[in-house]
C-alpha cells in the first residue's frame, strides 16, 4: 500500500517552500490588517510539518 | 479580492496533488469491493481524519464562521455536544455491530439486522439525500467565488466537479479518503493562521471578549432562557434536540461518515476511527469559529474592518484583510479543499449504496464482481452529473431548494430511534422499524406544520410559537424520534421477531464483542474518557 505520509509530505513542503521564497522575494507584502510577515511565518510551519511527514514516510520503508 | 499568480501556482499545486493521489492509488482497485469499500485495508490515522473531512464540507466551515458572528461561542455546540459524544458513542459502542455484521453500507445493515423494506427506505432516501446536498454546497461554493473573485459561476462548479470526478473515478473510496487526509490537514492550516491573526489584532480573547456581547462568549452561561441567547433556544432542547438526536441521528447513522470507519483495517481500527477523530474535532471551534467571533471584534475597532451584511462573507473577507498574496492562494485553496472532501464524500457514499443497495440488490442481482466494479465507476459519473445538475437547478429555484433540505431533515430525525433499537433490543423487528421510520417523519412533518418559528411553520395551523427555527428544528428532532421509538417498540411487540441464530454480529447481546489484547490507549473506552475529559474541561472554560 502507498504510504499517504510521502505525497502529504510532498505537498506541504512545496506550498511551504513557495511561500518562505516568495516572503523573501516580496519583503514588503502584507496584508491590509497586520503587519506580520504572514507567508513566512505559515510558510515555514508548513515546510517543517512537510519534511517530518516526508521523514516518517522516508523512515517506514 | 484580487488573485496574483503566486496563488494560481499554489492552487494548481493542489490540483496536480489530488489528481496525483487518485493515480497512485487507482492501482489498487481490482474489484468492486477495492473501490466501493476499500476493502477494509486503511490504516486508523487516515479513517480517523477522513471522519471528520469528510463532513467538513464548504458550507460547513463558511457556515461555522458565519454562527460564529451570529451568535459567538455558542456556536462551538455544534462540535462539543453536536458531535463529540456520538462520535463516542459510535466508536465504543456501535461500531462492533456496523464492522462486525460485515456490511458494506448502513442500509445494508438494515437489511441484515431487519428486513428489505426498511434497507431500501434507508438507500433510496440516502442516495437522493446526498446527490442534492453536493449539489447544494456546490451551488454555495459556486456563488461565493463568483461574489468574491469575480470567477463565472459555470467555470468554479465544472472545475471542481471535474476533478473530484476524476479522482474518485480512479481510485475510489480509498481515493476519496486519502485526498481527505491531504484536505484536512490544508483546511486546518489554511484556517488555523486567520484565527490567530484576527484574534491576536483583537486583542487576544480578553481583547475580543471585551468587545463583544457578553452573550457571545458563553456557551453555556444563557441557555437558562431562550431570549437571553442568540441562539433562541433552552437547555432541555439544546441537550435533547442537538446533543442527543440531532447529533446521535447523523454521527451514528449517517452512511457519509459510518463508511470511514467501515474502510478501517481492523474491528479495532474502525471502533477507534471515531475516537481518535473526536480529538482534533473538538478543537476545530478555535479554527472555524473563532475568526468568525474575532471579526465582530474587530468591526468594533477603528482599523477599518467592518462586518458584511452577509455573514456567509465573513470568512473571506477576513482573508482578503489578513492574508497577502501566497497565503491568500493557500487559505482560498483551503476553502476549495474543504468543498471537494465534502463532495467527494457524498460521492463515495453514493455509489456504495447504489451500487450495492440499490442495483445489486433490485434491479441486477447476481451478476459477475466486473460488472459492479464498472456499475460503481458509471455512478460516480452520474452521481457528479446529477450534483452538477441540482446545482444549476438551485440557481433558479431556490425555494425548491429549501424546501428539499426541510423534507431531509423530517426523513434524518427518527433515523436514531431505529438504529438504537435495532442495536440494542434484539425483539425489535423490521415491520416496528418500518412503521416507526415513517411515523418518525410524519411526526416530525406535522410538528413543522403546527408550530411557526421566524414566520415558517404552521402550515397547518398555528398551536405554537417557538423564539428560532433552530428552536424549532430541535423540537421537531426530538418529536421525530419519540415518535419512532415508541411506534418501533409498540409495532415490534405485536410482530414476530428474527430468531436469535440470525442475529448474531447485529444485536448486543447475542455478539460476542472480542476482547482486545492492545496497549491500554488503544482501547476504545480508555480514549473514549480522555476525550470526554478534555470535552468538559473545553466546557467548563467556555462556559
Amino acid at each position: 500500500m502507498e504510504d499517504l505520509r510521502g505525497p502529504i509530505g510532498l505537498f506541504f513542503l512545496l506550498t511551504g517552500l513557495i511561500l518562505v521564497v516568495a516572503s523573501f522575494a516580496m519583503p514588503g507584502a502584507r496584508a491590509p490588517l497586520t503587519d506580520a510577515n504572514v507567508n513566512l511565518y505559515c510558510g515555514l510551519p508548513m515546510l517543517v510539518f512537510g519534511s517530518v511527514m516526508l521523514w516518517l514516510a522516508r523512515r517506514a520503508t | 479580492m484580487k488573485l496574483a499568480s503566486i496563488d494560481y501556482l499554489l492552487l494548481a499545486l493542489y490540483f496536480v496533488f489530488v489528481l496525483g493521489i487518485g493515480w497512485l492509488v487507482r492501482r489498487r482497485v481490482v474489484t468492486s469491493e477495492d473501490f466501493l469499500t476499500s476493502h477494509r485495508s486503511v490504516p486508523v490515522w487516515i479513517t480517523s481524519l477522513a471522519f471528520i473531512a469528510a463532513n467538513l464540507g464548504a458550507q460547513e466551515v463558511i457556515g461555522m464562521c458565519a454562527s460564529g458572528a451570529k451568535y459567538g461561542i455558542m456556536t462551538s455546540h455544534f462540535y462539543w455536544i453536536g458531535a463529540v459524544p456520538a462520535m463516542l458513542f459510535v466508536g465504543v459502542f456501535m461500531m462492533p455491530f456496523y464492522y462486525g455484521s460485515r456490511a458494506r453500507s448502513v442500509p445494508e445493515y438494515l437489511k441484515l439486522r431487519f428486513d428489505e423494506k426498511t434497507r431500501a427506505l434507508n438507500a433510496i432516501t440516502f442516495a437522493v439525500m446526498t446527490v442534492f446536498s453536493s449539489g447544494i454546497s456546490m451551488y454555495a461554493l459556486g456563488l461565493l467565488f463568483q461574489l468574491v473573485l469575480g470567477w463565472s459561476f459555470t467555470a468554479s462548479v465544472l472545475l471542481s466537479a471535474a476533478i473530484v470526478l476524476v479522482y474518485t473515478f480512479l481510485g475510489g473510496l480509498t481515493s476519496a479518503i486519502y485526498n481527505e487526509v491531504l484536505q484536512f490537514f490544508l483546511i486546518v492550516l489554511g484556517f488555523a493562521p486567520l484565527a490567530i491573526l484576527a484574534t491576536t489584532k483583537a486583542g487576544g480573547w480578553s481583547g475580543v471578549a471585551a468587545r463583544i456581547p457578553e452573550v457571545m462568549t458563553h456557551s453555556w452561561k444563557h441557555v437558562g432562557n431562550p431570549s437571553q441567547n442568540p441562539m433562541g433556544v433552552e437547555a432541555f432542547s439544546l441537550i435533547a434536540g442537538l446533543g442527543f438526536v440531532l447529533s446521535f441521528g447523523y454521527w451514528c447513522t449517517d452512511f457519509l461518515v459510518v463508511q470511514r470507519a467501515m474502510a478501517a483495517d481492523s474491528m479495532s481500527a474502525a471502533r477507534r476511527t471515531p475516537l481518535v477523530a473526536a480529538f482534533p474535532k473538538m478543537f476545530m471551534p478555535f479554527v472555524v469559529i473563532l475568526p468568525g467571533i474575532a471579526a465582530v471584534a474587530l468591526s468594533k475597532m477603528a482599523v477599518g474592518y467592518e462586518l458584511p451584511q452577509n455573514y456567509n462573507l465573513v470568512l473571506t473577507t477576513l482573508m482578503a484583510q489578513f492574508y497577502p498574496s501566497g497565503m491568500l492562494g493557500v487559505g482560498l485553496t483551503a476553502l476549495m479543499a474543504s468543498f471537494m472532501s465534502g463532495m467527494a464524500g457524498n460521492v463515495s457514499a453514493f455509489n456504495t449504496v447504489w451500487t450495492y443497495d440499490i442495483y445489486q440488490s433490485y434491479i441486477h442481482p447476481r451478476a459477475a464482481d466486473q460488472h459492479y466494479l464498472l456499475v460503481g465507476r458509471i455512478t460516480t459519473v452520474v452521481g457528479v452529473l446529477l450534483s452538477v445538475l441540482t446545482a444549476y437547478l438551485a440557481t433558479s429555484f431556490n425555494n425548491i431548494m429549501d424546501m428539499l433540505q426541510l423534507v431531509f431533515s423530517f426523513v434524518n430525525a427518527p433515523l436514531f430511534a431505529t438504529f438504537l433499537l435495532g442495536m440494542f433490543w434484539k425483539r425489535a423487528t423490521g415491520h416496528g422499524a418500518f412503521t416507526g421510520l415513517l411515523a418518525g417523519t410524519t411526526g416530525a412533518a406535522l410538528t413543522h406544520g403546527l408550530t411557526v418559528a421566524e414566520g415558517k411553520g404552521g402550515w397547518i395551523a398555528n398551536l405554537h410559537q417557538f423564539p428560532s427555527t433552530m428552536a424549532q428544528n430541535f423540537w421537531l428532532a426530538i418529536v421525530a424520534w419519540t415518535m419512532c421509538f415508541v411506534v418501533t417498540i409498540v409495532v415490534s411487540l405485536a410482530t414476530r421477531p428474527k430468531a436469535e441464530s440470525e442475529l448474531h454480529n447485529l444485536v448486543y447481546g447475542v455478539t460476542d464483542i472480542p476482547h482486545e489484547e492492545v496497549a491500554w490507549w488503544r482501547r476504545p473506552a480508555p480514549l473514549a474518557i480522555i476525550v470526554a475529559v478534555l470535552l468538559i474541561g473545553l466546557n467548563i472554560i467556555f462556559w
